[in-house]
């Protein structure tokens, strides 16, 4: 079974178009891993759809202003009961 | 005033994913029509189409970029920079405002609204793509090129159905000739194969149900003929003013010499029987080119293969080059390419360019039993190699919009 490192790192992967191994806890999404404004908000659909089955909750908009890093997801995650 | 040149052409079509293999299959007059193979097509009453196959659009921009597009936009990119590399076309900072892209489509990014409304209904609104609006809005064929190539004049957009196309050459020679631009990027794109379309195609009795025989499909002219493919792909030209391509020695492939459009003012779907609004802009074509019928030696024909369009084009030609409609060799891309809707006459006009360029006229295949209403010289089943001075592509669309662009033999 994947972590919810190894999926978060998928979903990261596959939507921003940029190698596993840049895709590290400390990775900043804008500084490193070159999103835009667009493309966080993809992000977070895709984390949502990718965790859907186990936990229902939605990544609004003041809780993704908080998320600047893998960390940060892996942190929100984490008060909706994934680790 | 100066002139507006071909120096680089770029194709991604069902006959061919370049301007060369297009131009070699087309000779050769092999069809790009198969089973659909897309999607699941086998509850609609038509399951063929003319698909680009083989298509990778991290090929030619990295593949987030790709992400962010359509696939119109993808195949509008590519072809521009499959044309960019072929006329060596490279842009310093201070040439970049004077660089414009001319990309017109019949629907841009219309299948992706279908998808995003599932989305929509299934997942709800918080699912929906931040992405949805930047992929599918039209203008974005004409942007991701500019984007891509560092276009930093006007970037256009002509959206008149199956004649769109033509408009964006229009628009490239008054760029050049008013001295608004010196380089514009210019072509048609369409890439918009789903079932919706095609259902509703269908019922409007516009597509061949050839099924069981794709390739034979599609045959304008053909006393047979019962409507046409549905076809994807894209054509950009690099057209260029003949001050800067003549100081950078630019191959020259022709000059566009001018063009002319109309509208029928009649019928959201049937052409004028008579032809007359479609005569209307091959004679302003002519006009505009400052040329007689007697000029023209080819042209690209609208030639859907659908029972009003063959005739009613046949009449328009007779219309507007009198006793020479006789003389001059006509074909339908078509035949082999499919119908590419929006890209349809930047089809035509590429055949036009390189029919020049090679003095070779390509077929239109399956022609096999004439109509005798359409009697002229639709250059049947094989090419004809004759000199061809000039050469016109015609397009009309839904709505009655009607275009004519003519390309010669460039000469300094």
């Amino acid at each position: 079974m994947a972590t919810v490192f190894e999926r978060v790192s998928a979903v990261v992967v596959r939507q921003l178009k940029v190698g596993a191994e840049e895709v590290t806890p400390e990775a900043n999404l804008i500084d490193d891993l070159r999103a835009d404004s667009l493309d966080i908000v993809d992000l977070t659909i895709a984390i949502e759809e990718e965790f859907s089955a186990e936990a229902d909750f939605e990544i609004r908009d003041e809780d993704a202003e908080n998320i600047h890093t893998i960390q940060d997801i892996l942190d929100f995650l984490a008060t909706q009961g994934l680790s | 005033m100066t002139r507006a040149l071909v120096t680089g052409l770029g194709a991604i079509t069902p006959i061919g994913l370049t301007a060369h293999d297009f131009w070699e299959n087309l000779v050769t007059g092999t069809s790009g029509v198969t089973t659909i193979t897309r999607f699941d097509a086998t509850n609609l009453p038509v399951t063929i189409a003319a698909e680009v196959k083989g298509f990778e659009a991290s090929n030619y921009m990295d593949s987030k970029a790709a992400r962010r597009m359509a696939r119109f936009a993808q195949f509008a990119v590519a072809a521009a920079h499959l044309a960019a590399e072929d006329a060596h076309l490279t842009l310093k900072d201070e040439e970049r405002r004077r660089a414009a892209s001319a990309v017109a489509t019949g629907s841009g990014g219309a299948i992706d609204t279908m998808d995003e409304q599932m989305v929509l209904i299934e997942k709800g609104p918080a699912r929906v793509s931040p992405f949805y609006i930047p992929v599918m809005a039209p203008n974005m064929g004409a942007c991701q090129v500019s984007m891509h190539l560092g276009l930093r004049g006007p970037a256009l957009t002509s959206v008149a159905a199956c004649a769109s196309g033509l408009y964006s050459y229009m628009e490239a020679k008054q760029l050049i000739t008013s001295g608004r631009a010196d380089v514009v990027l210019a072509g048609g794109t369409e890439a918009a194969l789903h079932p919706l379309p095609i259902a509703a195609l269908a019922n409007m009795r516009a597509l061949s149900r050839r099924n069981h025989e794709p390739t034979r499909a599609s045959r304008p002219f053909d006393r047979d003929r019962e409507g046409f493919v549905f076809g994807e792909g894209a054509v950009i030209m690099v057209i260029e003013s003949e001050e800067r391509a003549l100081a950078r020695k630019a191959k020259v492939y022709a000059e566009l010499a001018g063009g002319g459009l109309s509208c029928d003012a009649s019928h959201i779907t049937a052409p004028l029987e008579d032809g007359s609004g479609a005569a209307d802009a091959i004679a302003e074509a002519l006009r505009d080119s400052g040329m007689e019928p007697e000029d023209l030696d080819y042209i690209a024909a609208h030639g859907t293969g659908t029972p009003l369009n063959d005739v009613s084009e046949t009449r328009a030609v007779k219309a507007a080059l009198g006793e020479h409609a006789y003389n001059v060799a006509l074909s339908s891309p078509k035949s082999m390419v499919g119908h590419l809707l929006g890209g349809a006459g930047a089809v035509g006009a590429l055949a036009a360019v390189l029919a020049v360029h090679h003095d070779t006229v390509p077929p239109t295949i399956n022609l096999e039993n004439p109509d005798p209403d359409c009697d002229l010289d639709y250059t049947a089943l094989k090419s004809a190699s004759r000199q061809v001075r000039a050469a016109g592509a015609n397009g009309f669309g839904f709505g009655g919009q009607n275009g004519c662009v003519i390309f010669r033999k460039y000469k300094a």
